[in-house]
């Protein structure tokens, strides 16, 4: 069984999987929704899908850099900040949409997401968010 | 009262909209390639001797005016040895309505949805490759079906957890072939030369699902077009032609599995003063499949195959009838802006993306190419 699990850790590993990490994934306090699924978070950041599942727009707005967005990307959307790039680029470049608004710190962000309903932004578990409404993801 | 017209167009346009607040974006890239093949010349450049002549570079802006409306435009450079512009042209610029998540409209020169890449496939930072497969979306010809003048119904549904979505894009609009791309280069090689460039109408959709099996797209498109111009001593014509493409990707963490069939029906009509009217039928098909594989956050790498067949010409082993091409393709991103492509192509066969204008002595069955190319966006 230990082989077992150690060869389905070299897969995943193999293959991009990783395990949910600790980012908080949040929105306007307003919003209807507690909660999103991991594939419809997915949509939203990489330009598939515009709205939750009640139907209300969903924008996404995302850090720059550093740490906390490296995490969230790479658990979530399975990419690199360069893969993630290269993909609303493609979407920008086409004329299909433009890119997520972009912050350089997360009380910026969580100034965003307060401020203006339908933002779903992620910050790090540890930071403070009493200003926005924090989902459950699924 | 001169503040409510300013009132009803803050209304209408929702001034106070969350999109709205956000500053227009404005974004680019630049890439130089360089090719180098063991002995035909191709895709219009001295390749045997090694080129540098190819250059793109873009520039877009778009400004959010509302949660619902976008305006932007993009200008688009493309030199290619002999192909391409001498001046930046307007590769897309449109009115975009999103109503909500399934009704969208586009309206202006708008980008022509057909396969996976065709809207996409001249924003080189987007991909992998350095060159897409030829027998879908060969490069010298590539700008006359990028985009068109007209307008495109889009938007997607979710149809449960257990039947996956579909996005969906709907368009009608007018094209020209492009002014100097290799299509009208193998006009010229034909002896045909125009006084009214062709175009046509352009209608097509594309339809996509995402299956409830995770990762797994699988797609549709159909794009119509015909076309007439006039030619020095005659007249071009080819009438309503149906272009399908089918398609399926699956996406597995760092592994991305694509692949793609086609088949194009093309009649052209020549009506030549002094000759006889002549129809020629062309009935070509084509298919390519792709792997690849994030190593690192910064290295990717992959391969395809692609096969382009003339069927009507019944010598399909004649290598002007087919076009094998077998490729290898690494990129590496040195960081956010710059990013390096290194690409081997083993191909057999010149049915696609040779001339005879740079190929005078004629044109040898296989050939070796070295793609490098280096871009930069932002």
């Amino acid at each position: 069984m230990r082989t077992r699990a150690l060869l389905l850790t070299i897969a995943g590993a193999m293959l991009g999987l990783s395990p949910v990490r600790a980012q908080v994934i949040v929105v306007h306090s307003a919003a209807k929704i507690a909660e999103i699924s991991r594939s419809d978070l997915r949509d939203i950041f990489i330009g598939a899908s515009t709205s939750f599942r009640d139907g209300s727009r969903a924008i996404p707005v995302t850090l720059k850099d550093g740490p906390v967005h490296e995490e969230f990307l790479k658990n979530y959307l399975g990419r690199s900040n360069t893969a993630f790039l290269a993909l609303w680029r493609a979407l920008l470049f086409a004329g299909h949409g433009t890119m997520p608004q972009a912050f350089d710190t997360e009380a910026m962000l969580i100034d965003r997401v307060a401020s203006a309903p339908g933002t779903i932004g992620y910050i790090g578990v540890s930071t403070k968010c009493e200003k926005v409404k924090a989902l459950v993801v699924k | 009262m001169r503040r409510v017209p300013a009132l009803i167009l803050a209304a209408t346009l929702g001034a106070g909209s969350v999109l709205a607040q956000q500053a227009p974006q404005f974004h680019g890239f630049a890439t130089e390639g360089f090719l180098y093949s063991g002995s035909n010349n191709y895709l219009g450049m001295d390749t045997s001797s090694g080129s540098g002549a190819w250059i793109e570079a873009a520039v877009s802006g778009n400004e959010q005016i509302s949660d619902q409306v976008r305006v932007g435009a993009q200008v688009h450079f493309t030199r290619l040895g002999k192909f391409g512009d001498s001046i930046a042209s307007v590769d897309w610029a449109l009115v975009d309505w999103k109503l909500n998540q399934r009704l969208g409209l586009r309206a202006g020169k708008v980008k022509i949805r057909w396969g996976l890449y065709n809207d996409t496939q001249d924003a080189d930072p987007g991909y992998l490759w350095s060159l897409l497969p030829e027998s879908m979306y060969a490069v010298d010809v590539r700008a006359t079906n990028l985009s068109q003048y007209g307008a495109e119904l889009y938007g997607g549904q979710r149809l449960g957890d257990k039947l996956g979505e579909f996005a969906y894009s709907l368009y009608y609009g007018y094209y020209f072939y492009a002014p100097n791309d290799g299509y009208m280069e193998g006009f010229r090689e034909q002896g045909l030369s125009f006084t009214k460039r062709p175009g046509g109408i352009t209608p097509g959709f594309d339809l996509r699902w995402k299956t409830p099996v995770k990762g797994l797209m699988l797609g549709g498109s159909l794009m119509l077009y015909n076309a007439s111009g006039n030619l020095v001593n005659g007249a071009f014509r080819q009438p309503l032609t149906y272009w399908p493409a089918y398609y399926a990707q699956y996406d597995i963490g760092k592994l991305s599995l694509v692949g793609q069939y086609m088949r194009l029906v093309q009649y052209t009509d020549l009506a030549i003063a002094g000759e006889a009217r002549s129809i020629a039928l062309s009935d070509s098909r084509a298919w390519f499949s792709m792997a690849s594989y994030r190593l690192t956050d910064k290295l990717q790498i992959g391969a395809y195959h692609t096969r382009y067949l003339v069927t009507s010409s019944g010598q399909e082993s004649d290598p002007a009838n087919h076009f094998y091409d077998s490729v290898v393709s690494g990129r590496y991103d040195v960081n956010s802006y710059f990013y390096l492509k290194l690409e081997g192509h083993y191909i057999d066969g010149n049915g696609l993306g040779f001339y005879g204008f740079d190929n005078p002595n004629g044109l040898k069955p296989h050939t070796n190419l070295l793609v490098a190319k280096v871009g930069f966006s932002f």
